[in-house]
């Protein structure tokens, strides 16, 4: 049964140039989880907004969207709360209050519930969600993961019909984000729950849904099942963020009909589809390495030696006796559960926080020997997981202006700035408010005032995080930049698929020590479960392919020998 | 934070000591004093000390004060002459007479409060406030109720001092003032 | 502030504020040295009920000297008293002036006792909700302040540290560290207005702003609240009576009163233990309860 519908709808915002919509039509039934997928400013937020009665933007509307045969704006105040949810990207700013239970409560007591009804909603809502054990909690006092849950929680009390959700994972980890949307498909399989989902992690999401919204420029291109999503994908632009398995479905060019969507089915198109005689990808390692070229310097630019943490005396340890070396040049990625450290294993690095044991050695010099800026002027820069605590200014161009005053760089000032956001691509964004840009955007400019200051160092805090697929790519694009430029990188990150794309070597943070820092190559061959979705894809079939680059390669290398036997 | 708010009430307390001087006497030293024999050519003063006010009063009486009874009736120090000394002032004297007759009295220096001039808070264990909120000292000289503080008020000889206690601001010794409490 | 559960903690918040406005507000206005005893060690028993032993021992380094402080305070600016012990420029202080700074410092004491009680025992929570029912838009406001507060922390250390990092403290000067402290100050005010428009979109989004909001709470009122709520009531009563009565009057100026033991200055005194002591009685009582229901088990 129809519940949502669309027809020839347009919208534009107020002083806005352009329609964000521009005629779009489309129906949803009942029960359907729908994932909607395209670039930032494709305009899938706003046609979201347009769902949800009391977010509206100002603009002018064309056409309309009818909830169960009612316009949206004709909806009635207490039905439009009650029966469509919406859950927004950001984690914190949508808490309203200090308790648990009282924002769980807060939509019931805005709808006028008396306290005994809330509290039976409540409760049930709690114990579904199985957060009950936080229920008295300060919403302060809970993680990431909780307090979306929360979020969601807060909004299924109303048991609405539809429920729309905007980026909701996109500052989670990937932990908590995996049972997040276990969470949305469960309340899709278990209560029949309509669920409108934008959601950049498409790995996960693609496969669960039952059809997928492709929006670009302000219209829908593609609104099909996953399968023939993927099959439109490929051959589409868009593709930056698109499961691995879709992706690789597009560079054999459709070879073999259906196109796979998640590991499992990637795993199947392989094996059907291609070869595994060849099965090393040994040759592509030299080829590959003899690009790299940086396996001779053995200058340390980070050592950390016997290194011993914690934030209170007498609190338990954090870091309990780290041992790391970073030579010059190099780029090398921490990885790691959440909590275990890695945050901590850079803010000693970059001298916010003392280690009480061991020693740390910057650029071969002594971290404790620098006097207090000294350390910050050309040795090392960190780049904060929240890029936006990195602007001090009301627009970028001002802001880069203030870092080079500060470091007291007087001369040709606009060629600097010029230079750095040429060779970032920023150069449109130098005159807007940090904060009017994207995550993506923020990302690379914060990464240019870094640039500008000339560390021979830089460290990267979860620098994937609440960015998109394309965004993604374009910081790994910077970050071998960087590389090139004789820069020494260190990034922590949730993000197995990054890591593998960026990085010289990879270490794992667990209970207080890195083990085994090894070549991306070795450390996630090694693993079953920290792994890439390619190394998941191609186990056992194919040895050690960790990037889709090698496994393209290596499905062509076996066709090749295929047609040579032919 | 409570450290330093501590240390600062401390140092407070030290600088308080140190501006009001250090001059330490023993109960005794401190009623030693001897009141010049009358001779002659001696220029001298008359003071009175009264609370007869407060008998008119008795109900509003501090519980405390009226326990120690005593008020009498209601005559502090009777008329006594006293030799004036060269620039002596109404305090001087006052402060004189009560040591000299071991009177119990109590005053707030002239650079503790804002009218730069001393002002006395109690004779006797009656301070201001003992007998209702408009009670408290007052000086006449030779009659009348001068409109400045007693540690200002130069004597010559013959001048009559009564130190009334009123209890109504003045009124009922004929002394009031408006905007002006005491003195 | 503290997780152990504590058995006054589960009292109804109407009953516990009744309960220590009355006995701050009593031991505030108490002159007399017997009630202020009371107060004190009753306070002590609460806090030591409620906190462990070397808190306590730690706060004291910080009482002590504080008390100290009052009590040589009164007698430098206070000269009334029958017993002079010696003379300080011309004014006397008197055995009368200590020992009444002695027992404000008790007093003082006593009410910080009280109120660091308090602090434990009612937090923002029990706070909301009684004066939410009054005006509910404020309850809303402290509520959000509070969730506010430690956000609005952490953002400040992140964006500081985030600066910290780009060598913005160029030296180590005071003017230096104002200056970096305003910038971090005034990236915060953005940024705090910047988020504050997304909660009110989801407030919006979840339906505030509707007519006929209502406000819901966590607790329930049981008989043992009414009990309590009477208790205090009645013993607030008899120690009402003893202030107004004169009966446990007492004096430090001019002279010090004597304390008298009759029939109802002590039935006074009494009422005022039952009522100082009750939180202390209860919370040890609930530690011997479970002691022998553990040992059952």
């Amino acid at each position: 049964m129809e519940i949502l519908r669309g027809e020839n709808l347009s919208f534009k915002y107020a002083g806005g140039q352009g329609n964000a919509i521009s005629d779009v039509s489309f129906r949803i039934n009942e029960g359907e989880l729908i994932v909607v997928m395209g670039e930032s400013g494709c305009g899938k937020t706003t046609l979201l907004k347009l769902i949800k009665k009391e977010m509206i933007p100002a603009g002018e509307k064309i056409g309309s969207i009818y909830y169960k045969q009612t316009k949206i704006e004709d909806m009635d105040e207490r039905t439009a709360v009650a029966d469509i949810g919406f859950v927004m990207q950001k984690v914190e700013a949508q808490i309203v209050t200090d308790k648990v239970y009282h924002e769980l409560a807060f939509v019931l007591e805005s709808l006028s519930y008396k306290t005994e009804e809330i509290r039976i909603k409540v409760g049930e809502m709690a114990s579904y969600f199985g957060i009950q054990g936080l229920f008295r909690k300060k919403t302060d006092e809970l993680s990431g993961g909780e307090k979306q849950l929360l979020n969601l929680a807060s909004v299924m009390v109303t048991s609405p019909k539809i429920l729309i959700l905007d980026e909701p994972t996109s500052q989670l980890d990937p932990i908590a984000a995996s049972d997040f949307i276990a969470t949305l498909k469960k309340l899709n399989k278990e209560l029949g729950l309509t669920i409108i989902l934008v959601e950049h992690r498409l790995e996960e999401v693609f496969s669960i849904a039952d059809r997928i919204m492709v929006m670009e420029k302000g219209r829908i291109v593609s609104f099909d099942t996953p399968s023939n999503t993927g099959k439109f994908l490929s051959g589409h632009k868009m593709l930056a963020g698109a499961p691995k398995a879709v992706v690789l479905y597009k560079e054999m060019k459709g070879i073999g009909g259906e196109c796979p969507v998640n590991v499992k089915e990637g795993r199947e198109y392989i094996l059907k589809n291609f070869d595994n005689k060849i099965r090393s990808v040994k040759e592509y390692d030299i080829k590959a390495e003899a690009s790299n070229g940086t396996g001779d310097i053995e200058e340390n630019a980070i050592e950390l030696k016997n290194v011993w943490f914690r934030y209170h005396k007498e609190e338990k340890d954090i870091l309990r006796g780290i041992n790391l070396t970073v030579k010059r040049g190099e780029v090398f990625t921490l990885l790691g559960g959440n909590g275990t450290g890695k945050s901590t294993t850079l803010s000693i690095i970059s001298g916010l926080r003392k280690h009480y044991r061991g020693k740390v050695f910057i650029n071969g010099r002594k971290i404790k020997d620098f006097k207090r800026n000294e350390l910050y002027r050309e040795n090392l820069s960190l780049l904060p997981q929240d890029p936006i605590t990195v602007f001090v200014k009301s627009d970028v161009y001002s802001d880069y202006a203030d870092i080079l005053k500060a470091h007291e760089i007087k001369n040709n000032i606009e060629e600097r700035i010029n230079e750095v956001a040429e060779m970032l691509g920023i150069s449109k964004l130098l005159h807007k408010h940090p904060y009017d840009l994207s995550g993506g955007e923020q990302q690379k400019c914060a990464i240019g005032k870094i640039l500008l200051i000339m560390p021979k160092i830089i460290l990267l805090d979860e620098p994937t995080k609440g960015i998109d697929g394309c965004g993604k790519e374009e910081l790994i694009n910077i970050v071998k930049l960087l590389k090139d430029k004789g820069i020494t990188v260190v990034i922590v990150t949730h993000d197995v698929e990054f890591a593998a794309d960026v990085s010289d070597s990879c270490g794992l943070l667990f209970d207080g020590e890195i083990l085994a820092k090894a070549s991306p190559k070795e450390f996630f061959a090694r693993n079953n479960f920290y792994t890439t979705a390619v190394n998941r894809m191609t186990r056992d079939i194919y040895e050690n392919v960790i990037t889709l680059k090698e496994l393209v390669w290596i499905i062509k290398e076996n066709m090749k020998n295929q047609k040579i036997k032919i | 934070m409570k450290k330093d708010l501590l240390i600062i009430g401390f140092i407070v307390l030290l600088i308080a000591v140190l501006i009001n001087g250090t001059n330490i006497q023993s109960v005794d030293e401190y009623y030693l004093t001897h009141a010049d024999d009358i001779q002659e050519d001696s220029e001298t003063v008359f003071l009175t000390i009264r609370c007869d006010t407060v008998l008119d009063n008795i109900e509003d009486l501090d519980k405390g004060v009226a326990e120690l009874n005593n008020i009498g009736d209601g005559i502090i120090l009777d008329r006594v002459e006293y030799v004036l000394r060269k620039g002596d002032t109404v305090f001087d004297i006052l402060d004189r007479a009560t040591r000299y007759n071991k009177i119990q009295m109590e005053y707030q220096g002239s650079k503790e409060n804002s009218y730069g001039t001393v002002y006395i808070k109690g004779i006797n264990y009656l301070y201001e406030f003992s007998c209702g909120e408009l009670s408290g000292w007052m000086y006449m000289v030779n009659g009348e109720f001068p409109r400045y503080g007693c540690s200002r008020y130069e004597l010559k000889d013959g001048d009559e001092i009564v130190w009334v206690y009123t209890c109504n601001l003045g009124k009922d010794v004929g002394g009031y003032m408006a905007g002006d409490e005491n003195e | 502030m503290n997780d152990k559960m504590k058995i006054f903690n589960t009292y109804h918040p109407l009953g516990l504020f009744i309960y220590f406005a009355s006995a701050i507000v009593i031991t505030m206005f108490m002159i007399n040295p017997v009630m202020l005893t009371i107060a004190i060690i009753s306070g002590i028993a609460f806090v030591l009920t409620l906190t462990d032993i070397r808190t306590f021992l730690k706060n004291l380094a910080y009482e002590i000297p504080f008390f100290i402080l009052i009590a040589l305070t009164n007698p430098l600016f206070s000269h009334n008293g029958v017993t002079p012990l010696f003379f300080l420029n011309g004014n006397a202080v008197t055995l009368e002036a200590v020992l009444y700074g002695l027992d404000m410092g008790i007093m003082i004491l006593g009410v910080i006792y009280w109120c660091k009680c308090y602090s434990i025992i009612v937090d923002s929570e029990k706070f909301i909700y009684l004066f939410g029912k009054a005006i509910p838009k404020l309850s809303l406001v402290l509520s959000m302040a509070l969730k506010f507060v430690p956000v609005f922390k952490r953002q400040y250390r992140k964006i500081s540290d985030a600066q910290k990092c780009f060598g913005y403290y160029a030296t180590d000067s005071y003017f230096d560290k104002i200056r970096n402290a305003l910038r971090v100050f005034s990236c915060l005010i953005t940024w705090s207005l910047e988020s504050s428009i997304d909660t009110s979109v989801a407030m919006k989004a979840k339906g505030y702003g509707l007519k006929g909001r209502t406000h819901f709470h966590n607790f329930r009122f049981h008989i043992r609240d009414l009990f309590l709520i009477a208790v205090t009531l009645f013993m607030d009563i008899v120690v009402f009576t003893g202030i107004g009565t004169d009966i446990i009057d007492f004096r430090f100026y001019p002279k010090i009163t004597q304390i008298n033991l009759n029939a109802e200055s002590i039935a006074v005194y009494g009422a005022f233990i039952i009522l100082m002591f009750m939180p202390a009685f209860l919370e040890i009582k609930e530690k011997i309860k479970w002691k022998y229901y553990v040992e059952r088990i």
